[in-house]
């Protein structure tokens, strides 16, 4: 800011007005000026919901990198302890299996959401009978919170519940397997719960950006014959750019903080096989009361989701 | 924050933001976490409110209905009731006692994990409750033993115990014609037996509630290796990776094929269905099974202990005793250990009893025990005849290290041939968890 204040001072060419004085120069407007000399109620209206967001947010943050580096309970004082955290993080096998399911989560979560949501907006995107009736359906989910999607979805899934039910009626005997107690299917077993809930949101995004192309291009393609396929290739699709720059950044925002739908179906088991980093990091920081190595967590998952946006955002921008 | 230290006049937006932006500021200068923390126990008591917070876990529907009525019942100071899903309350309980403005009261365990928080400085000392004519003071002296810190004060008011054993249904075990064993034989025919007749013969729920199968972890080691080395054991004395373990494993490995498969999806609630409904024979757990049984099923319900596996062995068994204790931080000292006398009080103790429906056992000596069931009845006998008493295996040792035994104990249940990897898995966590 103080560079900003510096060159609009320095680059304040213009002749002064008659009527201003020393003290007023800071209300003084430079003609060719990109940055007008801003009044003082507006450094306020920065100035104080900046304070209070390094209050709220980055001085909690700060101190969670601070707690990274010691051994503390909660109570009394922190022991520094250096990088050990760090390096028992190296060795410890249930931060491998939270890191690799978090990969898993990411791309199969982002992924098939988008690819779901997606598919879903355009079939439902022409105007005919009851298709808001569908919409709403299929959006429906989402006004349910994470956590009673997956309390729900743990019903369906009981050895004897509703899915083994289903499957069986249709032929497939599953020998009442248990979704979320098996190691080899808990996990996914969450994510079709957690696609559940978000592919109705991804719809709604992409129809809204559906609404926004114009028509008349893809009238004129397909009058100069081009197949449905090559028209949402090369006329609808680029047009939903700017929707596609939210859904990613919403998309990578919600995968890595997924918590409560695990929590709410596994809590990160069985033997930690569905832990994911959020949840880890609740377990041992939490239920363990390791704050020190629970905060050596966090900044893992803080350093994956700074990487993760900064890349994009650069991308993003150098493309404009 | 303490809503007290707020004027009262309503405030404008700007004097709120500059309200924020100098607790911003002070925060700033306030210097690291964990830095400057006063130890509260040696602020004198002072009572600068008239009203009382009671945070409580109990979240099942009966005895939380119970615990409100009782709370109902107190007039002397305004209190409010909090209860909390066990498993949340679980995990934010070192926050609660550590914030500025802890809740005054709260329910939770006796034993190692009490001791724990009295000895960083956040239990409000009770000693006086346990004097003269306290309303502790008549209490047992194992009761007063475990509800003491290492300085020997008294930190904790038991108000229940109850027992674990392995209950069952008389009218089922009568339909399938078996009768409850009394040897560790008899029980393994009678598992067989049961199975035979296409009956579940154990249940247990350890998918949501994994720590339930500690319970059979603590009976095999206790029926095993005894008592003492149970305790050492849980302490960080022994290791889980040793030839005494391993013996404790294998005879657990010889009962999974007795356990209902689909228990791995339970929680310890679901799995009590099984037994009610006679689709399964028997269940390990404490007396709050009673809970999950209808009204008029309850009286069906009776238990054995796990049987003798080495009669060398002490007979030990597993009680494990709940009640309160306060936040050393509590602004209102009188009115916590007020609160606290009505709670411990015969009359309350009946009262929480009778309304949580959950076999508990009164600590005090006072309470009118010729309305007790027969069940309850039993239990007592049971708990004064025995040599030894362990709690639980969280409540011995932390929840720390429950988590380990979580995690080592489900995967048995799943892979009892990898045994070995387990327990060498075992013993690294446990081992992170004591040097933590």
């Amino acid at each position: 800011m103080s560079t900003a204040e510096t060159a609009a001072r320095s680059s304040t060419t213009g002749p002064p007005r008659s009527s201003i004085s020393a003290g007023q120069r800071r209300r003084r407007f430079g003609r060719r000026s990109v940055t007008r000399r801003v009044p003082p109620v507006v450094w306020a209206l920065l100035l104080v919901p900046l304070l209070v967001e390094l209050a709220w947010v980055f001085w909690p943050a700060f101190n969670s990198f601070q707690l990274s580096f010691t051994k503390w309970s909660g109570v009394g004082v922190a022991e520094p302890v250096g990088l050990k955290n760090y390096r028992t993080l190296l060795y410890d096998p249930i931060f491998h299996t939270a890191i690799t399911n978090n990969v898993i989560w990411i791309v199969a979560f982002g992924g098939l959401s988008v690819v779901i949501g997606l598919a879903l907006a355009v079939a439902l995107n022409k105007p005919r009978r009851g298709v808001g009736a569908y919409r709403s359906g299929i959006y429906l989910p989402m006004v349910f919170s994470l956590a009673v999607t997956g309390l729900f979805w743990r019903v369906l899934y009981q050895p004897d519940g509703p899915i083994n039910a289903i499957l069986a009626a249709i032929g497939i005997d599953t020998g009442q397997h248990q979704w979320l107690a098996d190691p080899n299917t808990a996990l996914a077993a969450i994510l079709v719960a957690a696609l559940w809930r978000q592919a109705g949101y991804i719809m709604v995004l992409y129809l809204a950006g559906l609404k926004g192309c114009d028509p008349t291009l893809e009238e004129a393609a397909a009058v100069d014959g081009a197949s449905w396929s090559q028209r949402f290739r090369y006329i609808v699709f680029p047009q939903l750019r700017n929707v596609n720059t939210v859904i990613f950044a919403v998309t990578v925002i919600d995968s890595l903080r997924t918590f409560d739908i695990v929590w709410a179906m596994t809590r990160g088991g069985p033997y930690n096989s569905t832990q994911l980093l959020s949840t880890y990091m609740y377990q041992v920081g939490f239920t363990q009361v390791n704050l020190g190595y629970g905060s050596a967590i966090a900044v893992v998952i803080f350093l994956l989701a700074i990487a993760f946006i900064i890349t994009y955002l650069v991308r993003a921008t150098r493309e404009e | 924050m303490n809503p007290a230290e707020l004027p009262a006049t309503t405030l404008s937006r700007r004097s709120l933001l500059l309200g924020g932006a100098a607790l911003g500021g002070s925060f700033l200068l306030s210097g690291c976490i964990g830095g400057s923390q006063t130890p509260a126990a040696s602020s004198a008591p002072s009572d600068t409110a008239t009203t009382l917070t009671l945070q409580s876990s109990l979240s099942d529907p009966k005895p939380k209905a119970a615990l409100d009525s009782i709370v109902k019942g107190y007039t002397k100071y305004p209190t409010t009731l909090n209860t909390v899903a066990i498993e949340q309350f679980r995990a934010q309980l070192p926050t609660y006692l550590t914030s500025a403005n802890p809740p005054d009261v709260l329910t939770w365990y006796a034993g190692s994990v009490a001791r724990d928080y009295a000895s960083k400085g956040l239990l409000l000392d009770l000693s006086d409750m346990w004097t003269g004519d306290g309303a502790c003071a008549k209490f047992s002296a194992p009761l007063k033993a475990l509800s003491s810190d290492e300085s020997g004060k008294q930190i904790f008011v038991p108000t229940s115990y109850y027992w674990w054993s392995i209950f069952y249904r008389k009218s089922a075990f009568e339909e399938w014609g078996v009768q409850p064993p009394t040897s560790w034989d008899e029980f393994m025919t009678l598992l067989d037996t049961l199975k035979g007749k296409g009956i579940a013969p154990l249940t247990n729920g350890t998918g949501s509630t994994p720590w339930m199968a500690s319970g059979w972890f603590d009976y095999l080691d206790l029926r095993i290796n005894g008592a003492a080395f149970h305790r050492d054991l849980l302490a960080g004395k022994h290791s889980f990776d040793s030839a005494e373990v391993r013996k404790v494993m294998d005879t657990y490995a010889t009962l999974v094929p007795y356990f209902d498969p689909k228990g791995r999806s339970y929680s310890w609630q679901e799995a009590a269905t099984p037994l009610v409904n006679k689709k399964a024979g028997m269940y390990l757990i404490g007396a709050f099974v009673t809970q999950a049984f209808p009204a008029s099923a309850v009286k069906d319900v009776d238990f054995f202990s796990v049987p003798a596996i080495d009669p060398a062995i002490p007979s030990a068994e597993e009680a494990p005793t709940d009640g309160y204790f306060a936040s050393a931080k509590s602004k209102n000292v009188t009115g916590a250990k007020d609160l606290l006398s009505y709670l411990a009080s015969p009359a309350q103790q009946q009262a929480y009893i009778e309304g949580s429906g959950s076999s508990n056992l009164p600590t005090s000596p006072d309470v009118d025990s010729s309305k007790f069931s027969p069940l309850v009845l039993k239990g007592i006998k049971l708990l004064q005849e025995t040599k030894e008493i362990t709690q639980f295996f969280n409540r011995d040792s932390s929840d720390a290290l429950q988590t380990t035994a979580d995690t080592a104990l489900t995967k048995f249940l799943d892979k009892p041939r990898d045994v070995a990897k387990i327990l060498k898995d075992w013993q690294t966590a446990a081992q992170q968890v004591w040097n933590s």
